[in-house]
């Protein structure tokens, strides 16, 4: 989209809330949709950032973190969008093991994250994560 | 926000949760909270409606699996309505579509369920 090639960046900054999550979808669905995504694309992009983010909010309520922000950071070029969702929501231990547990909507949620976008890189930071998701256009 | 929750009968036995618009980590609380309480009312058998959903995510999934599998302890099903191709395909990429018995519409759920009921 543009014409220098170089990437512009879309920044939202959300506190790490679930009532804050839909805002999240609803940007991304703008930045999504002045690119070159199919109807489907678009779709699999916002629930892939719904996804990401959600997963922050719980961990910033596990942690006791409710008080931090989650960024989601677009950056887009003429055909790949790659979205970074950073949080400061603490450490993202792995859960205890019980048999009667839900099913883990984390789990799911990653799941789908990696149905839906062409790369996922998770890495941790000091007191949070960045999750980096790459979708290719056409 | 937009999302609603209702719940009335489907039949003279079953009830339906009928939901609306986003449901997601700030809202599928409430759709538990209403599988729960059928639960407790004796119900073993609800259908959930997915027809006015807009958007469903994990969350969502994880409730509606969740209740699954606790009906099922009982004996029970929870089937779903989803005539909309977007929603369905949240359940066919994570493999649920066969888990789930989902019909297109509350006629079909309505004829199917009847029929297993006379079974």
């Amino acid at each position: 989209m543009e014409a220098g090639g170089e990437a512009a960046v879309v920044e939202l900054r959300i506190p790490a809330r679930p009532e804050y999550v839909g805002v999240a979808r609803l940007a991304i669905l703008g930045v999504a949709s002045r690119m070159r995504f199919s109807y489907d694309e678009v779709e699999d992009i916002r629930l892939a950032v719904g996804e990401a983010c959600t997963t922050a909010v719980e961990w910033a309520a596990k942690n006791q973190r409710q008080d931090t922000d989650v960024l989601v950071r677009s950056s887009i070029s003429e055909s790949t969008l790659t979205v970074e969702i950073i949080d400061d929501a603490g450490e993202r231990q792995e859960p205890a093991e019980s048999a009667n547990r839900d099913p883990d909507p984390e789990s799911l949620g990653a799941l789908l994250i990696t149905l839906l976008v062409d790369e996922v890189n998770v890495s941790s930071l000091d007191g949070g994560t960045r999750v980096t998701m790459v979708k290719h256009a056409g | 926000m937009n999302f609603n929750i209702n719940a009335r009968s489907l039949n003279s036995s079953i009830p339906l949760i009928e939901l609306e618009g986003e449901v997601d980590v700030y809202t599928a609380p409430q759709l538990k909270q209403q599988m729960i309480s059928l639960l407790e009312q004796g119900h073993t058998e609800m259908v959930v409606d997915l027809t006015k959903v807009e958007y469903l995510d994990s969350t969502a999934l994880g409730v509606l699996i969740g209740g699954l599998k606790r009906v099922r302890e009982r004996d029970g099903n929870l089937p779903l309505i989803c005539p909309s191709a977007r929603i369905r395909r949240v359940f066919e990429i994570t493999g649920l579509d066969k888990i789930f018995d989902i019909y297109n519409s509350e006629d079909e759920a309505k004829s199917e369920l009847a029929g297993k009921e006379t079974v």
